[in-house]
């Protein structure tokens, strides 16, 4: 079928103090990389930035960012990330880097690569925990994520139908 | 974005997670707090477990609250810049996996649900796809099935819920069964009565829903010239029948006495005029509210007195009125006869009460379970009835009144009679063709006399030689040459057979027979037409209420005669004996034609058909076997057009039905405006058309009479008439000290012959000299002790164009310039002048609220507003100096300005164009009978006047003629014809 194709990236922020990363939003993302890629390519690349580039989603908590770029230039928009040092927001600068995860052509894989890694990176947390209370902590944290599966698809569907209800 | 977008948005984003990042606004605290950021901060020495309940779908949460302005919406929102100190100071790592565990629940919650509003196959790659996938859900992969089994139940409800109100209604067979169908009717005439020739209309006409009724406005076939033909040639058909009848009955001299306040003889003769006292002829009256006689009119009303019978002072009065004007007529009547003690009507009603209950019962009788069917049965067990009559009204609505004083009785007989009306010069052979004067019955078996009222009345000697000479008379119609002929108004009784049993195996065309006509006696033939019918004759069983009834009661249905008709020995026939049942009484009555001007006299004349209710059709086809063209509404307006007669509503603006009509239309014809889109529409104010839907008659009247005041006995030009409208203009908006007294339409005979001698009644070619002969010559003392009289009065003239031009309705009636008279004496074949085009300075301001919807909606309308009307009147009264001036004056008041069209309150009417506008058209089109542009309209007495009074004599009565969507005037000349 004919349609505009993109390409999503999951990026993810390391700060060193990650305190810093609430202050995140999705708007200073944005003129960070747009930032970057005019100093990288010049006057072509913010052009090319300027179509249909947008951050689709920003958790500020765990520093994952989504950003889509038109599938015909996201190489070169892409070649610009490595070059972001810091993030200005709110009047501060926070010295940061993108790590880029995964590329996607829709925002679908994005997401189901986005479950695996955070289960994965959950579990890895577990064996470095310090205190027992941490550790009880992760563990509710993995379980909650795993095992609601089944739970979730129930719940959803008879709130999906209430909703539909509602609707009508 | 539009609401249904944004909705539809919303509905596809549901799922997919939201941004999660501290708000930027101080404002905000409770939401950031919601958003799961009190967690890693405060969370542990607050609640650590409330924290982490919130966290756990701290995007949902957040979706919930605030679904616009999650991080889907492009741009940044503008929340305000300030910085938050809810902040946390530092994280843990327990925190932090809370915040995994929730992004991962939130992307498992996108991931699983599919957001496009497509089927679920849709979603499958094209090489999996099935035939039937939709239907069957078994061909779809296993693990899709749940998912395409919910949608597909979603969609069977949805479906089921539109699908059971279908499935109530009944098979076809079922509803098309005669009893249902007749059920099915009855049903739908609850709001809008149907006449009985209804079904036949409504299968070749346009059928519209006005007065109450449904009426055929025009056949769906071209027939507008063919119908004028059969007007002026041979015979046009058309139902009246929702025309009402008001009934009164007492003495004659109380009646009179009583009639005499709603009339006046200054309009004419009145309900006492000696030929239509007698019952002889059928007389047209204009009434008025109770002793108001010029200023409150009601409306015209045709009545017929029924001859007397012998010894006796009672006497009978039909007053027939059009649906309209019965609402203020029947009130008036009550007060001034003075009838106020309703009689209600008799326990069973006879003929409108059983039909209303067959209706009824089925809905009222919920017999519960197994002996619902029977009950049904038995329900309907007396047939359902065709409503006979009106059938809206309710059983109980009294229907007559009774005065306890005086003795009179009014009784409503709408519904009750059958009119019909037959226009053309042929009519009367129309007439003679159907029907047949009722053969006698000489065995009269004496045991079956009860029920039938022929049979009894054959018994009487009298009222069978009463009836043979009425059967004479009738024959006699055959030797008349038209229609036009015989005496208008005349009545004639009659009892005739059922047409149906002469119904023609082809349809005809009834032409008049001339062997027929030699036979005719020369000498009666001459009496008919001079005479008239003698006053016996004009006595007819109609009027009476228990033969109607009789004869509705009595009547062979279709299916019958058919059965008889298909006995007889050889096929096709007479049926013979006539079967008892088919004797009906009925009434013709002369319409009179074009009784003013002097060419096309009495053209239109035409019958009238009374026949009692339930007989219309029995009636109808017979009538259109022989031939005629039958006309709906549309007809009869162009039928009084041709006879320059002013036709019921539309031309009586100072009746209350006339004002309502006007009203009616004027909705109408913006609705049609507007449909249009606006660079399509005609921009009535650059036309210089102040009012293109509605004649301001009133504003017109005050208008005139001001100039008039001014202008004093003076000679002056119309120039400075127009200056003088104006200043006066601008001084009553600032202060409006008089009284407003309503306009009237003159009506009084002597002063419209003196106005119509004034404009020199000319015929439209203008060859005839005028009849002045006694009546004063024009002059300024003559013009002043006329107008203190009807300063406020509107004429009804006659505008005809001798050169081009058809005129619409709403086109203006102009006073020509002396430099047009000039022109149009120098060069005869010159069109006229033209209206210099005039500028909209409203068109700025429509656009300025185009392109800034938000301030002209809310803040500056409000205040506004009675500074912005101020600032229209200024404006109408100084239009040309005022032109450069800066249209923010008047601001954006009137929140409905249409592009095109003056905004209230309308600016000066009279002298709102270069020529002074007198008046305007209420009907017009090109005439066929004249041959050139023809209309009717009124014009303001003052203004005409002052308009003659300023004209030489040759140009006498000559005005322009502007249509509202032109800018050529075009040369008329009016009459007034009386």
């Amino acid at each position: 079928m004919v349609r505009l194709k993109s390409r999503y990236l999951l990026c993810e922020v390391n700060v060193s103090d990650r305190s810093q990363l609430l202050l995140l939003d999705d708007r200073a993302i944005m003129v960070a990389v747009k930032a970057a890629v005019a100093r990288t390519h010049g006057d072509y690349g913010a052009a090319m930035c300027s179509i249909r580039f947008c951050v689709k989603y920003l958790n500020a908590h765990t520093g994952i960012v989504f950003l889509r770029f038109p599938k015909s230039c996201y190489k070169l928009l892409w070649s610009a990330l490595p070059f972001i040092t810091s993030i200005e927001t709110r009047g501060q600068k926070i010295p940061c880097f993108l790590n880029c995860l995964h590329v996607g052509g829709t925002i679908r894989t994005c997401q189901k690569f986005l479950i695996r890694y955070n289960t994965q990176q959950l579990h890895r947390m577990l064996p470095k925990c310090k205190s027992e209370e941490e550790k009880q902590q992760v563990r509710k944290a993995i379980l909650s994520c795993s095992l609601t599966e089944s739970k979730e698809a129930f719940e959803e569907d008879s709130e999906s139908e209430e909703e539909e209800e509602e609707e009508e | 974005m539009s609401a249904a977008k944004v909705k539809m948005r919303e509905k596809k984003m549901r799922n997919q997670p939201a941004s999660v990042q501290y708000p930027s606004s101080s404002s905000n605290v409770e939401s950031s707090t919601q958003n799961g950021a009190d967690a890693p901060g405060t969370g542990k020495n607050a609640d650590p477990l409330k924290g982490g309940l919130s966290e756990v779908h701290p995007s949902t949460e957040r979706q919930k609250k605030t679904p616009h302005q999650s991080g889907w919406v492009r741009g940044h929102h503008k929340d305000g810049g300030g910085y938050t100190k809810e902040m946390p100071k530092y994280v843990t790592a327990g925190a932090f996996a809370r915040a995994r565990a929730a992004e991962v629940s939130a992307m498992l919650k996108a991931v699983r649900k599919t957001t496009s509003s497509s089927r679920v196959f849709e979603a499958l790659p094209k090489h999996m796809r099935r035939r039937a996938m939709s239907h069957n859900t078994k061909r779809l992969p296993h693990r899709l099935r749940e998912v395409a089994n919910r949608m597909r139940e979603k969609g069977l409800q949805a479906g089921s819920k539109k699908k059971k109100e279908q499935a109530k209604s009944k098979s076809r067979k079922a509803r098309r069964r005669h009893g249902n169908l007749l059920l099915e009717f009855n049903r739908r005439q609850r709001k809008n009565i149907w006449l009985e020739t209804h079904i036949w209309h409504a299968k070749r006409f346009h059928m519209v829903k006005k007065w109450g009724y449904c009426l055929g406005d025009r056949p769906t076939y071209k027939c507008y010239r063919a119908c004028y033909r059969a007007m002026s040639s041979h015979c046009l058909l058309q139902d009246l029948s929702y025309y009402c009848c008001i009934e009164l009955q007492g003495d004659e001299d109380k009646l009179l006495a009583a009639l005499s306040q709603l009339t006046s003889k200054e309009a004419g003769p009145t309900f006492a005029a000696a030929l239509c006292l007698s019952g002889r002829r059928q007389g047209s009256v204009m009434v008025y509210r109770a002793g108001r006689y010029p200023s409150q009119p009601l409306g015209p009303v045709t009545f017929l007195w029924r001859p007397r019978t012998q010894g006796s002072v009672h006497r009978q009065l039909w007053i027939w009125a059009h649906p309209t004007l019965k609402q203020d007529l029947l009130p008036e009547l009550q007060t001034v006869c003075q009838c106020c003690e309703a009689v209600l009507p008799p326990a069973a009603p006879v003929e409108v009460n059983p039909t209303l209950e067959a209706e009824n019962t089925p809905e009222a009788k919920p017999v519960p379970g197994t002996k619902r069917k029977r009950s049904r049965k038995d329900a309907t067990g007396p047939p359902a009835k065709k409503i006979l009559g009106d059938g809206t009204r309710l059983p109980s609505t009294p229907v007559s009144w009774r005065s306890s004083s005086n003795g009179i009785v009014i009784n409503d007989l709408t519904m009750e009679i059958v009119r019909y009306r037959l226009i053309g010069p042929q009519s009367h052979s129309v007439l003679v063709d159907t029907l047949e004067a009722a053969t006698g019955c000489d065995e009269v078996p004496k045991s079956q006399t009860c029920s039938l009222w022929w049979p009894q009345h054959c018994s009487d000697e009298a009222k069978m030689t009463l009836h043979q000479q009425q059967a004479d008379i009738f024959n006699i119609l055959k030797g008349i040459y038209s229609t036009a002929e015989l005496p208008s108004g005349t009545v004639l009784g009659l009892t005739v057979d059922d047409p149906r049993l002469t119904l023609p195996r082809k349809r005809v065309k009834a032409l008049p027979c001339v062997k027929q006509a030699q036979e005719v006696d020369e000498e009666k033939r001459r009496k008919l037409m001079l005479e008239g019918v003698p006053e016996p004759c004009c006595q007819s069983f109609i009027w009476e209420q228990s033969v109607r009834d009789n004869v509705t009661d009595n009547k062979i249905s279709e299916q019958e005669l058919n059965r008889m008709r298909s006995e007889v020995l050889v096929p096709g026939s007479r049926l013979s004996p006539t079967p008892l049942q088919g004797r009906v009484p009925i009434l013709l009555v002369e319409q009179p034609g074009k009784q003013v001007g002097h060419e096309m006299s009495s053209w239109g004349a035409g019958w009238d058909l009374l026949l009692p209710k339930g007989w219309g059709m029995a009636f109808w086809i017979p009538l259109v076997y022989r031939g005629v063209r039958i006309g709906g509404l549309n007809m009869s307006l162009k039928h009084s057009q041709n006879k320059a007669a002013p036709h019921f509503p539309r031309d009586y603006p100072d009746c209350p039905a006339g004002m309502r009509f006007q009203e009616e239309q004027e909705a109408e014809l913006l609705n049609k405006f507007k449909r249009h889109p606006p660079a399509k529409r005609t921009n009535y104010i650059k036309h210089g058309c102040v009012a293109p839907f509605r004649c301001p008659w009133q504003q017109l009247a005050e208008e005139w009479e001001i100039i008039v005041q001014e202008g004093g006995s003076q000679t002056r030009t119309t120039a400075q008439a127009d200056a003088v409208t104006e200043e006066r203009t601008s001084q009553q908006a600032i202060s409006i000290t008089k009284p407003p007294s309503r306009f009237t339409v003159l009506r009084n005979r002597k002063a419209l012959k003196l106005l119509s001698a004034w404009c020199r009644p000319t015929t439209s070619k203008g060859q005839r000299p005028c009849r002045v002969g006694e009546l004063p010559p024009i002059s300024c003392e003559a013009v002043t002790s006329f107008l203190s009289a009807h300063a406020m009065s509107l004429v009804w003239v006659h505008v005809s164009l001798p050169s081009k031009g058809k005129p619409e309705y709403h086109a203006m009636l102009c006073v020509p310039t002396p430099d047009d008279l000039k022109a149009l004496g120098n060069r005869q074949g010159t069109g006229g002048p033209q209206e210099p085009p005039h500028r909209d300075h409203f068109k700025s301001r429509i656009k300025r609220r185009k392109k800034d919807p938000k301030k002209a909606a809310t803040p500056s309308v409000t205040p506004d507003k009675p500074d912005g009307k101020k600032a229209d009147l200024i404006f109408a009264s100084d239009l040309d100096t005022n032109a450069s001036k800066d249209p923010k004056s008047f601001s954006e008041s009137s929140s409905d300005l249409v592009l095109g069209l003056w905004p209230d309150p309308l600016p000066s009417v009279a002298s709102h164009c270069s020529r002074v506008t007198v008046g305007w058209v209420t009907q017009g089109d090109f005439s066929m009978s004249a041959g050139c542009g023809e209309a009717l309209g009124f014009v303001s007495v003052a203004g005409l006047l002052n308009t003659l009074l300023n004209q030489t004599s040759e140009h006498k009565g000559k005005l322009l003629l502007r249509n509202p969507t032109s800018l050529h005037y075009r040369f008329a000349k009016i009459n007034i014809e009386v």
